[in-house]
């Protein structure tokens, strides 16, 4: 049995879930996003100004998700962890 | 210096000759190129999940600063104080019981309404329905303004929603009667300055 290249599958596997899910995150953010405006620009033209600073301030949360999964959740190496650890040192 | 000039005409002379004329040509006549400058036309078109991500974390932004757009310039109109110059309503006089006038106020792009009850009395609005800004027009019958778009009422009398789904009562206009029967405009105030949800 090839250890190395079960690894290395597993771990190309892995990096495919993470980029995959970073992706669907950011489409449902952006549809809440799309959401978020439209219900803004409503409120702003029936003049409805109490529930324009919750609707500004839940866009500013999703945007900062976002950027947030933009610079900090990504897929590691498949070799070290966020400590140092190699898990599978090569011979 | 002379063989790169050369070298240079006669790569100018094999792309002029063979004339460009749809993909599998461009595809051939960068063929020769490819070495230098390497570039897959089919590769180019694809989008990468990175380019994907990179994408909507620009609408994100987008989106983002379009809901602040839009919630600073309402935030702004309501804080502001607007100042109207009193403007005669010409035909106003003559308008008979029970029908309505188009006029403009305070500018030439502020379309308002003048209706006249059947009592004899006078009220104006702001034409821009209060849902997607289509114009109302005054039915008489029932004595109430209707817009046209989405059938959305309006009371005649105080501008206040009857049904659809406008939000918010019209824009009203300050009237005087003066001297004569003649009609002016006053003023211009938004209809239901706060609406609470």
């Amino acid at each position: 049995m090839n250890d190395g290249g079960t690894n290395e599958t597993r771990a190309l596997h892995g990096h495919a879930a993470v980029w995959q899910t970073r992706l669907i995150l950011l489409v449902m953010i952006n549809v809440a996003q799309l959401w978020i405006l439209s219900a803004t620009v409503e409120a702003a033209l029936a003049r409805h100004y109490r529930v324009l600073l919750p609707l500004v301030i839940s866009s500013a949360v999703c945007w900062l998700i976002t950027l947030s999964i933009i610079f900090w959740w990504k897929p590691v190496s498949r070799r070290f962890t966020s400590t140092g650890y190699i898990r599978n040192k090569p011979e | 210096m002379s063989s790169e000039n050369s070298k240079l005409a006669n790569t100018i002379r094999e792309v002029l000759s063979e004339p460009v004329s749809d993909e599998g040509d461009v595809r051939a006549a960068t063929r020769p190129h490819q070495h230098d400058f390497p570039y897959d036309r089919g590769e180019e078109a694809q989008v990468t999940r990175r380019e994907f991500c990179n994408f909507l974390a620009v609408t994100s932004t987008a989106l983002f600063v379009s809901a602040a757009g839009f919630a600073g310039k309402a935030a702004l109109d309501r804080t502001g104080v607007e100042q109207f110059t009193p403007a005669k309503i010409e035909g106003a006089a003559a308008l008979a019981p029970g029908s309505s006038l188009n006029f403009r106020y305070p500018t030439e792009k502020d379309t308002a309404i003048l209706i006249r009850a059947d009592d004899g009395q006078y009220f104006a609005y702001g034409q821009k329905c209060t849902h997607l800004s289509c114009p109302v027009y005054f039915e008489r019958e029932p004595g109430r303004l209707e817009c046209p778009c989405h059938e959305g009422g309006f009371d005649a009398r105080t501008g206040n929603v009857l049904y659809g789904p406008p939000p918010r009562p019209l824009d009203s206009i300050e009237l005087e009667v003066r001297e004569g029967g003649e009609v002016w405009a006053l003023g211009r105030k938004a209809g239901g300055d706060e609406h609470s949800v």
